[in-house]
């Protein structure tokens, strides 16, 4: 009796119960309210387990680390806890404050700026063109999104190799530059510059795709409607398209922010990105070189949680920004 | 606990993992472990990739021999130099079933790896195998701490100058044997050929470097006591600094691209032909003529000038062989001693253009009189140095210190003075820090 109930109350939903009150049906409202908890966290449990073990564990062994002076041993190493020494020292020094915090924020909004542009503009191209031009432009960026970032890394650095690289030449052959004497990789803007390309190069297929998807749920009449009451093509943009998928444009921007703050690959597999050249370190690759050049863990771990928190505060204003655009909508 | 291990050994053994598990332990419970009875063991052995083009032969007949002396397997690794530091690094906190039982070792990461207590200290077993005095001076020096030897010398190489014979002679130019014949040499090359490099000033090779600021009369540090001190700002290592960086900065003998080079792209642009004349090591030439057989009979050495005649001395790299703080310690030590001496280093060295770390050996190789070998194996013997043997110097080429330096002169972003002074800053933060 009480199996068959049971298995007809998860199958019926709740009103069917409400309708029985009886002993069996006050067990079995007690036995749906146990369940109504735990099945939430019964579902979650297997994503948790991943997260917590691949995401929180790590997380919470780097905010220990950085607080530590750590010496690696054989057979496993010794940590002295420093209270706040390693935090003070990054953030007392001029390195961070001149070259590193500016270099990461600066280059990301650049990257998500150009990386939102350009991916909006070959959204709304794809979405003007015939199956086959679609398909053969989806094709030839979707390359560019599954190079692995390391090859796409080398191939700019020889298009723009000084003295031999193709656009080197160009430049020369045009005037701009004299060849031999420069070389793009040793100042911070031309390097910076190599770099925003490259990252907006590799990300902006997912914003196209991404964008694209949303352009394809506005329904047709809204954009008629706007052309009889005169709206040009620009207008069409701004207040049909734009406010219409506003979440996909927001999920998006979260995603390459996130993405092109931790950037790491990209710089330091650049001619001088690896160290030798601390004016152009960013957050990542001046946390790679403390930890595991220099061996100073904790600094390296304190450098990687500033990493982490700058990201946070970011995450949780676009997600603040995110439900009440949701809201509004409702 | 006992029934575990067996467990253990076991299952590995379904798994298809060597079937000498269960062996192994019980020998190592036993304790009964002789000398050379090592039979049902393996070695682990890494093994650093690209030394020797084909290594798997000559490990092939190292394991039989090993095999046949003590009855033990070898299983060798190969490992890469780019990524290997940092493996041994994690596999030693791992302890000791992570870490090989042999293993290649850089000489400059043997202070970081001996501190930390996993390497086996052979001074005893280096004397009573009566190796001790035919070991090369600055290679047995460069893996010893505090009296202490950390494995045995296995290869070594030095950089000198590597130059197109063919357009030294067209031009009728000799080998440099002072600065100043080297700036002149350069200067000369620069009008004659100009699609050529002169004399590359690499700014992200280190080892170019140091032969100018050792070769001026400076030091990359100095110790005192167990505290070490930057010297990289003093009077004569800027000389050296600045003679260096002016090749580019004021000769301009090295162009603009160079600045951003480290020893690979100088690599990749003589197998292009692009180069005169540069610092190179002395398994360059064969490296060279292999990628690019046109220039084959048509390379020349010589060693690095001294500033007035004689020679600047230059970087002696090498690796030891290092046994690991494991319960096959004796056993390691055998596979050691059997690979860095008599037939096997020889034919090692052979193979791989590197040179022997026993003097006996490397006079073997000098008596060949070979026009490419003989003047690095006379750079080696008479003008060899080593960077400051502590970790914390490992810890100061990681991050790119001299290199960060001479890449902010030849880019003109600061003076000698003030990169050398940083640079000495940098160092000093990095020493102070790890006492």
């Amino acid at each position: 009796m009480l199996v068959s109930d049971g298995s007809k109350d998860g199958s019926s939903g709740s009103s069917s119960l409400r309708s029985h009150p009886s002993d069996d049906g006050e067990r079995a409202r007690r036995r749906k309210k146990l369940t109504t908890l735990t099945r939430p966290w019964l579902l979650l449990a297997p994503a948790l387990i991943v997260l917590i073990g691949l995401l929180l564990w790590p997380l919470i062994q780097v905010g220990k680390l950085s607080l530590q002076d750590y010496v690696v041993k054989f057979g496993g190493g010794k940590g002295t806890y420093t209270g706040f020494d390693n935090y003070t020292d990054l953030l007392t020094g001029d390195l961070l404050w001149k070259t590193v915090l500016p270099n990461t924020v600066f280059f990301a909004f650049a990257c998500v700026g150009l990386t939102v542009a350009l991916g909006t503009a070959v959204a709304l191209l794809l979405n003007r063109l015939g199956p086959t031009w679609k398909l053969i432009c989806s094709v030839s960026i979707l390359a560019a999104w599954a190079m692995p970032a390391v090859t796409g890394t080398y191939v700019w650095i020889w298009l723009f190799s000084p003295e031999d690289g193709m656009v080197s030449q160009l430049a020369d052959s045009m005037g701009l530059i004299d060849a031999e004497t420069t070389n793009w990789f040793t100042e911070r803007l031309p390097f910076y510059g190599i770099a925003t390309i490259n990252v907006v190069h590799h990300g902006f297929p997912f914003v196209a795709i991404t964008v694209l998807a949303g352009l394809l749920t506005i329904p047709k009449e809204l954009y008629e409607a706007g052309e009889i009451d005169g709206a040009n093509a620009w207008q069409r943009f701004w207040k049909i398209t734009v406010p219409t998928i506003k979440p996909v444009f927001l999920v998006v921007t979260i995603l390459s922010t996130i993405w092109d703050f931790k950037v790491f690959t990209q710089i330091f597999l650049m001619p001088g990105g690896g160290g030798e050249n601390p004016d152009v370190y960013n957050l990542g690759v001046y946390s790679y070189i403390e930890a595991f050049a220099k061996n100073d863990y904790g600094a390296g771990a304190a450098a990687a949680v500033l990493l982490t928190l700058l990201l946070l505060a970011i995450t949780v204003v676009y997600i603040r920004t995110l439900f009440r655009q949701g809201e509004e909508d409702l | 606990m006992k029934r575990r291990v067996i467990a253990a050994g076991c299952i590995a053994l379904t798994l298809g993992l060597t079937a000498t598990a269960c062996g192994g332990d019980d020998g190592g419970d036993g304790d009964s472990g002789g000398k050379a009875d090592g039979k049902g063991k393996t070695l682990t052995v890494w093994i650093m990739e690209g030394t020797n083009p084909d290594p798997r032969p000559f490990f092939k007949e190292v394991g039989a021999a090993f095999e046949k002396k003590t009855g033990a397997k070898i299983k060798v690794e190969y490992q890469q130099w780019a990524t290997a530091q940092k493996k041994f690094t994690t596999a030693i906190e791992g302890g000791e079933d992570q870490v090989p039982d042999v293993a290649e070792v850089g000489t400059t990461w043997v202070p970081q790896f001996a501190e930390t207590d996993a390497l086996v200290d052979v001074t005893d077993d280096v004397k009573k195998s009566g190796l001790a005095n035919d070991l090369v001076e600055g290679l047995k020096d460069a893996g010893t701490l505090d009296g202490k030897q950390y494995g045995m010398p296995w290869y070594a190489g030095v950089r000198s100058i590597v130059y197109r014979k063919d357009i030294f002679e067209k031009h009728k130019l000799k080998p440099p044997t002072t600065w100043k014949e080297l700036q002149a040499t350069a200067k000369t090359l620069k009008e004659k050929e100009p699609d050529l490099i002169p004399f590359p000033v690499a700014g992200g090779a280190e080892m170019f470097a140091t032969p100018f600021i050792w070769g001026a009369g400076g030091d990359l540090a100095t110790q005192d006591g167990d505290k070490w001190k930057s010297a990289i700002n003093s009077p004569q290592s800027i000389k050296g600094i600045e003679f260096y960086t002016g090749l580019a900065t004021k000769d301009k003998v090295s162009p603009a691209k160079v600045n951003t080079w480290t020893e690979k792209e100088v690599g990749d642009a003589w197998n292009k032909s692009q180069i005169a004349m540069a610092i190179g090591g002395n398994w360059t030439p064969k490296a060279i003529t292999d990628a690019n057989p046109k220039l084959k009979g048509k390379l020349g050495a010589v060693p690095i000038p001294g500033q007035n005649g004689g020679m600047s001395k230059s970087f002696l790299g090498g690796s030891y062989l290092s046994a690991f703080n494991t319960d096959k310690k004796e056993l390691a030590w055998e596979l050691v001693k059997l690979m860095t001496t008599g037939e096997f280093a020889a034919k090692w060295a052979k193979q791989t253009n590197y040179f022997p770390g026993q003097n006996s050996e490397l006079k073997k190789i000098e008596a060949q009189k070979d026009p490419l070998v003989e003047p690095f194996a006379k750079q080696m013997i008479e003008a060899g140095a080593t960077v400051p043997k502590t970790k914390a110097y490992g810890e100061i080429q990681a991050s790119k210190v001299v290199t960060g330096m001479v890449q902010s002169i030849i880019t003109g972003k600061s003076s000698v003075k003030d990169a050398a002074n940083k640079a000495a800053k940098d160092m000093d933060e990095i020493f102070a820090k790890d006492k």
